[in-house]
């Protein structure tokens, strides 16, 4: 009962009921940078603008994992099965049901959260290597099911078709340019309501349990209980990534969720800060800029196959290495270290 | 507040843009994306790596070495021809991604060949190709559904289509196989389900009829395909899949000692592919399959001679039927690039395939089908039977031409005579 | 009752490679507390050596020599120059969890992209030591050919070996301590960081031939262990991670498992089937088959 309370509340703060001024800051700030991105979108061509459209993608995905693994503590290698989830459900809502796109998305979220829910209750007693076992488990084998059942598309996949951009906007207002427009409104919203909730007392308690979850039961906490609502927000956040993901390429198949995909993202995460949420967004950069300096690296070696298909392999693991042994905890815990020992002299 | 600008904007820069198009069509020569007065750059994915790329990966560099030739010739109007070649794996997420940046990133003229039924789909509807009026040429892909001019307003298809292709086999069947347990192996995505549903309308009734699902193909599930076959006692069986699904199953079935009559499928039979796959060549000897090209072993032909020539020079690899295949999208392309005239437009090279593009000169046997209404490139096939080193040659010892179309019309015998190849293998024609 | 019985034998002789994977994984997670995914780059990189050699000289078993030779030294190698480098500096935060993950999975990533510069990406065969044919009696062939016995075979012989070295000698036992309590093993002389490398040598080994023996069956390329690694380590987590006995026998469970929904029920659910056979063991025992009571939890 006193969690349900809580949880109302959060849900009130995270509306906009709150007339906190930290709240109202970072509502402006998010606006600013909303309204920047626009103006960039306006300058750029046409493949960075397809780009931004990923970026934004990401730095949903990522934040899913900052919540589940930053924040609570649980590792999970399955996250690319959760936007599986969600691009799925985002696409037959839209193509049976004929609703607008927003409810298809809302859909994603929400048919992806039960299925976190459910997935967390089953896991919720499983710790470390068995839990990530169990989620590797299902990377591999849920986008595989729509091998088996005919509704839903098989290997070529679903139409997911978010329509053309409205005309008003001119000739000129590419597809991806609305892609854009989509996924980044998308992505501020969620970070801004995933940032609510991590600096509430959901976040505060999930790092307690992350820290000691034996010192955080003695206090009076539920742990299991916050366990499987991390799970179920972590899975309800990756689900619309899935669903963005799907609105880029117009497509859902199990080739877009593979089993590289859940890695790329544990990778992204741990790049830019697993437990930072201001990280994702470089984490996103991270993720889409690196096959394209990897491209342009082996290009200039030469055309030869071999190093096409493997340079960018090499790169991003001896990145992933590198900064796992240097900056486990991403680049923003040794700056602030460098800063500490700056201001104790 | 942005709208407002925006609209303000908008109107500003459609007037500009009138303005500038009235001045630029009375300009001579204007920059088409992908060519300058002296390059003209193509692009195609493929599978270079991968479950599938067994064979098809060579198709790319095939064509390469044609254009390499052609461009110490004169190149087309004085411009070399570059092919950009990008690997998707036979994924059709990766199509998408590589296709993007053929068309962002490295700005080509136009496609040309892309491989894969599920690739060139996803392709089409995610990147947008007829709003952006990328031409598709020479799909390497017989998906029937192609072959709609409204919705692939600027694709064009060349191999027949598996429609096509199962309506002759199927006629095939009732004159040489009426009366025998029949068993099909296909792929179940629309490659193969194209092929199933002509096999219907035929009459075809198949006794033990077995779909895979891409990717899955291996020798662990070929062996569930060889024992439900041989439990089903299928006396001739016909396989639609790609030519890493052919190895293993023909290589279990040899090794389960079930030999039916194989009829394979044109995708996936190319017996130098299967050899390095794994499958003894004993095995191949009398398998059956629909041809369009003459056997790239067959000196006597001109076009497979002057392509050897050509192979020899340009390319590193063995002559097979993919690098036939590739060599003959090169010639094609360059007929088609000459046919749109030395002021190349990407809507100059759409006209001049529908009014020009059914007298282009190819290695395959069957007449070409483009013209303003359609977008369908072959028609036909002939029977091959394979010998005993897994070489083709005409089943009956001479070719029999079979054309029909991906609908309800009939099967029919042609008499068609190919274009003669043009002198050297430079196509002169405009 | 033809087909449950090829279905029994078809799935020991798949989960007795699993059983390889498994025990590997264990191996170094009892000695390290670290899921080393990085074991699927070992055994592909020591199955490319060994298909070399296998190749050249045609003789199958040579190359499988030199696989576990290559196995064991790329294996004492991650340990002594990867491993020991990660904990000193990863070693406090919330990363301290997922790191270790990370940095292993970034070694596989580093491993194939040598392996695919070094060799390229095409299709390689390996000819296997025995025939693919099923056996005959009679009129009757079934599935299970002379090669899945040769890998039972083969993989039993290798279990018997790292039994006795486990049961019987001064090492097994040094290694069974270190990974008990590495602290009152070095109070009682053992030097447990050797050790510890000489079982990250023996899981590389095992690996190399986990690796050749899958690959006589199908063909080589880059990514054609990766299957191997996640059935060997839902393995190795059904049978709990806490025992060499467990990992066989959830391998052979998985194995068996695996192929009863293959045969039964069809072959795009084989993958989910594999989730559910975990996860319903997880729900019943969520340390594994094999754990007994309060186990020491990394």
């Amino acid at each position: 009962m006193e969690s349900w309370r809580e949880a109302r509340c959060v849900v009130a703060k995270v509306v906009g009921g709150n007339t906190g001024s930290k709240v109202r800051k970072k509502l402006a700030l998010f606006f600013l940078i909303g309204w920047i991105l626009l103006i960039i979108g306006d300058r750029v061509d046409e493949l960075r603008v397809y780009q931004g459209a990923q970026i934004a993608m990401y730095t949903i995905a990522l934040a899913s994992i900052v919540l589940l693994t930053g924040y609570s503590g649980q590792v999970s290698l399955g996250n690319g099965a959760m936007m599986a989830v969600g691009g799925y459900a985002a696409a037959l809502t839209l193509n049976n049901l004929q609703t607008p796109i927003w409810s298809a998305f809302m859909m994603a979220i929400l048919v992806a959260a039960l299925f976190g829910a459910f997935l967390g209750l089953a896991a919720a007693r499983l710790s470390g290597p068995y839990l990530a076992g169990t989620t590797l488990a299902l990377a591999v084998g849920l986008p595989a099911i729509a091998n088996q059942f005919s509704f839903l598309g098989g290997e070529p996949g679903l139409l997911f078709d978010v329509g053309f951009p409205p005309e008003r906007f001119g000739e000129d207002f590419t597809q991806y340019k609305w892609f854009f427009w989509i996924a980044t409104f998308i992505a501020l919203i969620a970070l801004f309501v995933t940032s609510n909730i991590l600096q509430s007392r959901f976040g505060r308690t999930w790092r307690a349990i992350r820290g000691n979850s034996l010192a955080a039961e003695l206090s009076g906490i539920n742990a299991s209980q916050l366990k499987v609502l991390a799970f179920s927000v972590s899975s309800g956040l990756a689900g619309l990534a899935g669903a963005v993901l799907a609105m880029t390429i117009s497509l859902v198949a199990p080739g877009a969720y593979t089993l590289a995909l859940s890695f790329a993202l544990v990778t992204g995460a741990v790049l830019a800060g697993i437990s930072s949420l201001p990280g994702v967004v470089l984490g996103g950069f991270i993720l889409v800029a690196i096959p394209e300096i990897a491209d342009a690296l082996a290009s200039s070696l030469g055309s030869e196959d071999k190093l096409n298909s493997y340079l960018p392999g090499l790169i991003v693991s001896v990145l992933l290495i590198l900064s796992v042994i240097y900056t486990p905890n991403g680049p923003g815990e040794n700056l602030r270290k460098h800063f500490h020992k700056k201001s104790a002299h | 507040m942005i709208r407002k600008t925006h609209g303000k904007r908008t109107w500003f820069a459609a007037a500009v843009l009138a303005a500038g198009s009235l001045l630029a069509t009375s300009l001579p020569a204007h920059a088409e994306t992908g060519v300058t007065s002296n390059s003209i750059k193509l692009g195609i994915t493929l599978p270079l790596t991968g479950f599938a790329s067994p064979g098809y990966s060579k198709i790319g560099n095939a064509m390469d070495a044609y254009f390499k030739y052609v461009n110490d010739n004169g190149g087309v109007y004085g411009r070399k021809i570059t092919l950009v070649q990008k690997d998707d794996q036979y994924s059709p997420q990766l199509s998408i991604a590589k296709t993007n940046e053929l068309i962002l990133k490295d700005k080509v003229f136009a496609l040309v060949g892309p491989l894969g039924t599920a690739n060139f789909t996803a392709v089409h509807k995610s990147v947008g190709l007829p709003r952006r009026k990328v031409p598709a040429l020479f799909l390497n892909t017989g998906f029937s559904g192609f072959a709609n001019k409204k919705k692939f307003p600027t694709s064009f298809t060349i191999l027949p289509s598996y429609a096509m292709e199962a309506k002759i086999v199927s006629q095939f069947l009732k004159e040489n196989f009426a009366g025998k347990k029949l068993g099909l192996v296909y792929q179940n995505d629309e490659f193969g389900i194209d092929a199933l549903g002509a096999f219907k309308d035929a009459g075809v009734k198949f006794d033990v009829s077995i779909p895979y699902t891409s990717g899955t193909q291996s020798a662990a599930t070929a062996q569930t395909w060889v024992s439900q076959l041989a439990s089903g006692g299928a006396q001739v069986v016909v396989f639609f899949g790609v030519t890493s699904a052919t190895a293993p199953l023909l290589a279990v079935a040899a090794a389960a000692k079930y030999a039916p009559q194989w009829i394979l499928g044109s995708v996936g039979s190319d017996p130098l592919t299967l050899q390095v796959l794994g499958v003894p060549v004993a095995v191949l000897n009398g398998a059956l399959t629909p041809a369009g090209n003459p056997s790239p072993n067959d000196l006597t032909d001109e076009y497979v001679k002057q392509f050897q020539e050509i192979n020899d020079k340009y390319n590193k690899a063995a002559f097979d039927d993919y690098v036939l295949q590739g060599m003959n999208l090169g010639l094609m392309t360059v007929q088609a690039l000459r046919a749109a005239g030395p002021r190349l437009t990407r809507r100059g090279l759409i006209k001049a395939m529908e009014n020009k593009g059914s007298t282009f000169a190819s290695v395959a046997y069957s007449p070409l089908g483009y013209s303003r209404t359609s977008n369908v490139g072959h028609t036909g096939y002939y029977m091959a039977v394979m010998g005993p080193t897994g070489d083709r040659k005409p089943y009956g010892g001479k070719v029999t031409l079979y054309t029909t179309d991906s609908g309800k019309g009939p099967v029919v015998k042609s008499d068609f005579k190919r274009p003669a190849m043009p002198a050297k293998g430079l196509p002169n024609n405009s | 009752m033809q087909k449950a019985l090829e279905t029994l034998l078809i799935g020991l002789s798949t989960g007795s490679i699993y059983a390889l994977m498994s025990l590997a994984l264990v191996l170094v997670w009892r000695s390290t507390r670290v899921i080393n995914f990085a074991q699927a780059g070992q055994a592909m990189f020591s199955t490319y050596i060994g298909f070399e050699i296998a190749t050249r000289s045609q003789i199958f078993w040579l190359g499988l020599l030199f696989a576990i030779v290559a196995g064991a030294l790329l294996g004492a190698g991650v340990d002594y120059f990867f491993m020991r480098v990660l904990f000193k500096h990863a070693n406090s935060g919330p990363a301290l969890v997922v790191a270790p993950v990370i940095a292993t999975l970034g070694l596989l990533g580093l491993i194939r992209s040598i392996v695919g510069l070094t060799w390229g990406g095409e299709f390689k065969s390996l000819t296997a030591p025995a025939s693919k044919n099923g056996f005959t009696f009679g009129e009757v062939t079934i599935p299970f050919s002379p090669l899945d016995s040769l890998t039972i075979i083969t993989v039993a012989v290798i279990l018997i070996i790292l039994a006795l070295l486990f049961q019987r000698t001064n090492l097994g036992l040094a290694l069974r301590a270190s990974a008990y309590s590495p602290e009152i093993a070095q109070l009682a002389g053992i030097r447990t960081a050797r050790t510890r490398t000489i079982g990250w040598a023996i899981a590389g080994g095992v690996g190399g031939v986990a690796g050749m023996l899958v690959t006589s069956y199908n063909f080589l390329t880059p990514y054609s262990l990766d299957l191997l690694l996640v059935f060997g380590f839902i393995a190795a987590v059904i049978g709990g991670l806490e025992s060499m006995v467990g990992a066989v026998i959830g391998a052979l469970v998985l194995g068996i498992g695996l192929t009863i929904i293959l045969n039964y029920v069809g072959t795009s659910l084989v993958f989910i089937g594999g989730f559910s056979v975990l996860l319903l063991v997880l729900l019943i025992k969520p340390d594994g088959i094999m754990a007994r009571g309060k186990v020491r939890r990394g």
